[in-house]
């Protein structure tokens, strides 16, 4: 099993450059040091129609009420970032979001990992076996440990191919004596992640679900993989 | 019936089981607007009755009789206005998901 670099083919092109959009990295990393509630936030507000600020306060008591708890500057910032992406257009937010759950998974993985082992956009190679033509999203490269990570804004983003390509993964590292952990990563709650993998035939009973109320595991050391 | 969620005659009278009741029609309105994506016909309806579940299994249940506050009755009616804004039915389907989050966190409980 060996990882290598995506081809730098027009799609990567294009989708490199909304990576690399500063929005994306500020939204990434205040969601990945946020609560359930601001990331459910985030969600909501990236995915509405409304960009009144104080509409979306008043939607959201237990982060901007009068009695809340938390951290209301960083609800404030989730805030602010969120209807940023949200302005952007239904076709460019859709991207924005996508970029986001993926250096959101990358940053919580590098709490966990050496940085460096933390890539993306990379392909796996596994002898006498085609590779596959999407690279995977987030890879962690490290000995005796590596995973692989398929990132999705939403539940109905699990479809067959994913599956498929997840599970092939797994199941050619362990055919050469390989560990390699596969995992789903989405942003949305556990239980449309649910409604949306019992439909599904593609085998995954070897691949991991990181939902919306998970994701802090993915910066926990010592999680076991896949 | 989508967005017809009205105050209760008293606001002090509007328990979370009323509220919850409000945010299932929203859902409802919201899978007849995602159905129309014909290869998520399945999806969606799994989708509603998933959640929908949970929202009535709340509304049933020992927090359904509290009376709500006023943040949490403004907050449920802003949500479902939100949804009510949805035309797209992609956007619906997500909403489908989205929604009921919202919902059950704004009245303090587990999604």
């Amino acid at each position: 099993m060996r990882f290598q670099d995506a081809a730098r083919d027009g799609r990567a092109v294009v989708y490199a450059a909304i990576q690399a959009d500063p929005l994306v990295a500020r939204s990434a990393e205040l969601i990945s040091r946020a609560s359930l509630d601001e990331r459910i936030l985030a969600r909501a507000v990236m995915n509405g129609e409304s960009s009144d600020s104080d509409r979306w306060r008043r939607t959201f008591p237990t982060l901007f009420g009068p009695g809340s708890s938390g951290d209301r500057e960083h609800a404030e910032a989730i805030l602010a970032a969120s209807l940023a992406v949200a302005d952007r257009g239904d076709q460019v937010r859709n991207q924005v979001r996508g970029a986001i759950v993926e250096e959101l998974t990358a940053r919580l993985l590098a709490r966990r990992a050496d940085p460096a082992t933390v890539r993306r956009e990379r392909r796996i190679l596994f002898d006498g076996v085609p590779a596959e033509i999407h690279p995977y999203d987030v890879t962690l490269e490290a000995a005796g440990g590596a995973e692989a990570f398929d990132c999705k804004w939403g539940a109905r983003g699990i479809n067959a191919d994913v599956l498929h390509q997840l599970d092939d993964a797994r199941s050619h590292a362990h055919d050469e004596d390989e560990a390699l952990g596969v995992t789903l990563v989405v942003f949305d709650a556990e239980r449309s992640c649910r409604v949306r993998l019992d439909a599904q035939t593609a085998p995954h009973a070897g691949t991991r679900l990181v939902a919306l109320e998970q994701l802090d595991e993915l910066a926990t050391p010592g999680r076991p993989v896949g | 019936m989508r967005g017809t969620f009205q105050y209760a005659p008293s606001m002090d009278a509007t328990t979370i089981g009323a509220l919850l009741g409000a945010a299932i029609d929203a859902e409802d309105a919201l899978a007849e607007l995602g159905e129309s994506i014909e290869d998520e016909w399945s999806y969606v309806n799994d989708l509603r009755q998933a959640w929908t579940d949970r929202l009535a299994e709340v509304a049933d249940g020992p927090d359904g009789t509290r009376t709500a506050s006023q943040p949490e009755v403004e907050a449920v009616e802003l949500a479902i206005d939100e949804a009510s804004l949805i035309r797209d039915p992609h956007r619906a389907i997500d909403w489908l998901s989205t929604l009921p989050q919202v919902v059950l966190l704004a009245v303090g409980v587990a999604i």
